[in-house]
């Protein structure tokens, strides 16, 4: 067998390399072998077969309880499908009929399956998937085709058409090397579980099935999605030194998670997280983020039909603030418009909802929701564990009387409420390149500002970031944008407002060198960035950040700036 | 057969845990128990039943609940759904 190479999308960092074991797809279709006896048997042999599994899947729970608490909650949930009364009420009158106890089970799983696959509803749909995962396990019990006895026997590089959430988890940990599917996305559930056990996995890598039969030996790149059949020597002397240092780079990075972060001179740069939900904060602060520096709060207001009250609202931005004891936690309030409306929010489309009734400008037209949100932030502020300053950030504010206006009522809410804003920050998130220049004036308003790089690069250049023809027009290190920002934080300085940077930018350690330099002391990010942004700040002392810098904001474009950038690494 | 008419107040509706926190309850109740929005009843001790009849935060469901205690299940059940079936505080 000869040496070849295939591409997927790589959906879980790390090398693997290993002997190839396929992973036969779960039985969904038999052949209807017919009732094995009459059909007061074939009903006892159907209950059977829904209370094993149901069994099984309470014991995978368990087990995953232990690595992965959340994805736990999926295998309680099948086991609930396992047990549901009504798949057995259903398939009666067919097993009555004459129908095996296999085909009975699958009508009724699929009955229930098509009413979960025909809703609009995302996450009713997605069920539809762990139904069919649940019913190939009553099948497979049936037919006595038992999955799981077929194990790889070393540690292997699993290859499939597509894994269930059952097969990720039911094969001991040990015994995979590796994950590659033919199908499937970085965001399907077998590629999240693969990164939250840390298995290196591609997907998408199609034909790897055929390409790969008979193997002896698979090599997989998680990071570049890069799948080696048949590797030579070369290749497999480069991946294990890249697998080495990889591992080796884990290791120093999580070494000093739990350090600040500074300039390699002493230069405090706070180095947080965005969040945009409850699964966010456990990666946060694992990964050392020393707090938040964007929390979203639009996931308290989708996808329900009438506004969230302000006691479940305090409830959430309690859950945000307990992670992070004795740190600035800064929450944004609601900034949605009319591309996501709310069933509560009665308005007119707009044709451009990018530059209509969003963010402040929204909460400004609706008192009511934005004192809820407000009393609410103060409320778990005040009730806070162990302290520390709580940020209340305005999201699209391109004018300064916006911000006296959300500060006063601000104001106001926690006079009402008897909450001191003592250790409360108002800030102004710079996204609109009005406030960006007005920064001298609104500075006096505020306590801080964050700016967002990914909506301020938009309005700047008149680009949608979603049209990839034209996407490419705006870069963050186009000298301009440098200027621009530079300014923000003169101003900003001018009245002791620190400035933070909150858009994705931050997450690229040279930017976010270069952002300290121009005087930024926040950075936000995903939590996954964070460890690779503090070696690099901690590397260099606030003098070379500052000539790095002032260097790239007299580069002729962004392309100059960003090799001036790459002195930094 | 006592009935009752209650709001879905707590964020998910009928989804997701919601889902199974209320069919546990009915089926560890001992009784018959239906749920009916619109003009769909369906097996309230059903998790399948339940996720499929797709209920929303702000939904108005009925609760029919067949047997002995028929009363108490009830007034139980309703309880469990205004106090947000597992959720975080459902109640301003």
């Amino acid at each position: 067998m000869s040496a070849a190479r295939l591409r997927g999308s790589g959906a879980a960092p790390g090398v693997a390399i290993g002997a190839p074991f396929v992973v036969e797809p779960p039985v969904t279709e038999l052949d209807d072998p017919g009732p094995s006896g009459p059909p007061a048997a074939e009903k006892v042999r159907l209950h059977a077969a829904l209370v094993q599994a149901a069994a099984e899947l309470h014991a995978m729970a368990d087990r995953m309880r232990s690595v992965a608490g959340e994805e736990a909650e999926i295998f309680e949930a099948h086991a609930a499908f396992a047990e549901d009364p009504e798949v057995e009420e259903q398939a009666a009158p067919l097993i009555d009929a004459g129908r095996s106890a296999v085909a009975a089970v699958a009508a009724a799983f699929g009955a229930f399956r098509a009413l979960l696959a025909a809703s609009s509803n995302d996450y009713m749909a997605a069920r539809a998937a762990d139904l069919d995962d649940v019913c190939s396990r009553v099948i497979a019990i049936l037919s006595g085709v038992r999955r799981g006895y077929d194990l790889p026997e070393g540690r292997s590089v699993l290859l499939a058409r597509e894994l269930t959430p059952s097969q990720t988890a039911e094969i001991p940990r040990d015994r995979i090397a590796g994950i590659v599917t033919e199908t499937g996305s970085p965001t399907s559930h077998a590629a999240i579980l693969a990164r939250t056990l840390g298995i290196p996995a591609v997907v998408g890598a199609s034909g790897v099935l055929t390409v790969a039969a008979g193997a002896s030996c698979v090599a997989v790149d998680g990071r570049t999605g890069e799948v080696h059949v048949e590797p030579d020597a070369d290749v497999l002397a480069a991946l294990t030194a890249r697998a080495a240092e990889e591992e080796a780079r884990r290791a120093e990075l999580s070494a000093a998670s739990d350090e600040p972060g500074r300039t390699s001179d002493g230069v405090a740069v706070e180095l947080v997280a965005n969040v945009a939900g409850r699964d966010d904060l456990a990666a946060a602060v694992a990964a050392g983020a020393e707090g938040a520096g964007l929390v979203r709060t639009e996931l308290l207001f989708q996808d329900r039909r009438s506004e969230p009250t302000v006691d479940e609202q305090a409830s959430y931005y309690g859950e945000v603030l307990a992670a992070f004891p004795g740190r600035r936690v800064v929450f944004r309030t609601l900034d949605v418009g009319a591309d996501k409306p709310l069933p509560f929010v009665a308005r007119e489309p707009e044709p451009n909802p990018a530059l209509g009734v969003r963010g402040i400008r929204l909460s400004l037209r609706r008192p009511k929701l934005f004192e809820d949100q407000l009393r609410a932030l103060l409320r778990a502020h005040a009730a806070r564990p162990g302290g520390g300053v709580t940020g209340v950030m305005f999201p699209l504010v391109s004018r300064v009387d916006e911000v006296v206006a959300a500060r006063s009522e601000l104001e106001r809410v926690a006079g009402d409420e008897g909450v001191p804003l003592d250790s409360v920050e108002v800030g102004v998130m710079v996204e609109v390149p009005s406030a960006a220049l007005a920064a001298g004036r609104i500075a006096p308003y505020v306590d801080f500002f964050s700016v967002g790089t990914n909506d301020l690069l938009q309005y700047l250049f008149a680009v949608d970031r979603l049209v990839a023809e034209v996407a490419e027009l705006t870069d963050v290190c186009e000298p301009l944008v440098l200027d621009l920002i530079a300014h923000v934080v003169d101003n900003a300085s001018a009245h002791g407002t620190w400035v933070g940077v909150c858009g994705e930018t931050a997450s690229d350690p040279e930017v976010a060198g270069a952002l300290v330099g121009l005087g930024v002391r926040e950075l936000s990010m995903v939590p996954g960035a964070l460890g690779e942004v503090k070696d690099l700040l901690r590397r260099h002392d606030l003098s070379a950040l500052r000539s790095v810098a002032d260097a790239a904001r007299h580069a002729p474009d962004a392309a100059a700036a960003r090799r001036i950038l790459a002195r930094l690494t | 057969m006592p009935s009752r008419t209650v709001t879905l107040a707590n964020p998910t509706g009928l989804h997701a845990r919601p889902a199974k926190v209320f069919a546990q309850a009915a089926s560890a109740s001992g009784h018959q128990v239906r749920l009916t929005k619109g003009d769909t009843t369906v097996n309230g001790r059903s998790v399948l039943s339940v996720l499929t009849l797709d209920c929303h935060n702000g939904d108005r469901i009925t609760i029919d609940v067949e047997g002995d205690e028929a009363e108490s299940v009830l007034t139980s059940l309703v309880e469990l759904v205004e106090s947000g079936l597992g959720e975080h505080e459902a109640g301003s």
